[in-house]
């Protein structure tokens, strides 16, 4: 959560932003991170600054395997991962292992000096 | 004064985990430069990690160097206990985080003599989960399980047996206790990963152990006289 405030706020300091509206994650299936206590954490780390009141997003990526024998792409799971196609056992994710921080939305603030 | 504001949507695509996997990369370079084959050992707490650590020092130090990194929340029990058996060892307190981190194990390395390391053991803090997440540094997981603990533990925590190389089935002395079934944990340990290496043993009555041993000592002379960094 340290890593995830940490790049958020190198974001809002090189974007000038004055408050962060969204915050979307992609997680993949097999990342082993749980939701609940993901968004409780967020939210005590998010309070009283630019991020306060934003959106949480979290995207799921499927886990996805490569057959290494045949090429055959496939969804796994834990005790699952022998390829359809060619019956035999790979451990070769290609996706569902991400843990990132995808997007960013929030406002700049532009102020203009005009008086009326 | 008039206030514009402008919404922006920035994207980002930053791995939360990368500084760990950076600093757990260098970790790997500089041991890999000094030939030292590293092994991250994981586990319950009370699954038997330090003592069979214990017994794999006093069995092996004669013919290996062996330098030991001790993980635990607090106090220094476990460094003391390996201490006792003359090897180097550096404890590390995470002071409440569950898990050693890769630049916890940079700090610890740092302090180590590496000329006279052939094999470091790095004893993880007990937890079947977090400690999955983060790698060290190390070439290879090995995970402790102990009968006592029960055979629906690999499915219960199907990331961190995944990950592992090795899986040591420890207590096999109190298997009589338990309702412990090795067929459902041996077809679920392949399902999770089919070339995980078992080894089934007991320190309290030296069961095993050998066979542990000639894996260790395999492990660290391919190392030694590989030229290729693994």
């Amino acid at each position: 959560m340290s890593q995830l405030f940490s790049i958020i706020d190198e974001y809002i300091i090189n974007h000038k932003l004055s408050k962060v509206s969204k915050v979307v994650l992609t997680i993949g299936e097999m990342t082993c991170v749980e939701d609940s206590t993901l968004e409780y954490t967020f939210r005590l780390f998010a309070r009283g600054t630019k991020v306060e009141d934003a959106e949480l997003i979290i995207k799921k990526i499927e886990a996805v395997s490569e057959c290494q024998y045949c090429g055959e792409r496939y969804k796994i799971n834990y005790t699952d991962k022998i390829c359809p196609t060619c019956k035999k056992y790979n451990n070769n994710l290609i996706s569902g292992d991400e843990l990132l921080l995808a997007r960013l939305e929030g406002e700049e603030s532009n102020s203009e000096g005009i008086e009326k | 004064m008039r206030e514009g504001k402008i919404m922006k949507q920035i994207e980002v695509m930053k791995d939360l985990l990368a500084d760990n996997k950076k600093l757990a990369k260098a970790n790997r370079e500089r041991l890999n430069s000094k030939v030292i084959f590293t092994i991250n050992l994981l586990g319950s707490p009370g699954a038997g990690k330090t003592t069979l650590l214990e017994r794999i020092i006093r069995q092996l130090k004669d013919e290996i160097q062996i330098a030991v990194i001790e993980g635990d929340l607090y106090t220094a029990n476990d460094a003391e206990r390996i201490e006792k058996e003359g090897v180097d060892v550096i404890q590390l307190n995470t002071k409440g985080i569950c898990h050693l981190e890769a630049n916890m194990i940079r700090e610890a390395v740092a302090k180590l003599n590496l000329n006279k390391v052939d094999l470091l053991v790095i004893e993880n803090v007990g937890n079947l989960v977090c400690t999955a997440s983060y790698q060290l540094g190390e070439d290879i997981k090995i995970t402790v399980l102990s009968v006592t603990e029960g055979s629906d533990k690999p499915i219960k925590y199907p990331l961190i047996f995944q990950n592992s190389e090795v899986v040591i089935l420890n207590k096999l002395d109190l298997l009589k206790h338990t309702d412990f079934s090795m067929v459902k944990f041996n077809r679920d340990i392949k399902a999770l990963r089919e070339d995980i290496k078992v080894f089934e043993v007991s320190c309290t009555i030296n069961q095993g152990i050998g066979e542990l041993i000639d894996y260790l000592k395999q492990q660290v002379a391919e190392r030694k006289f590989s030229n290729e960094p693994n």
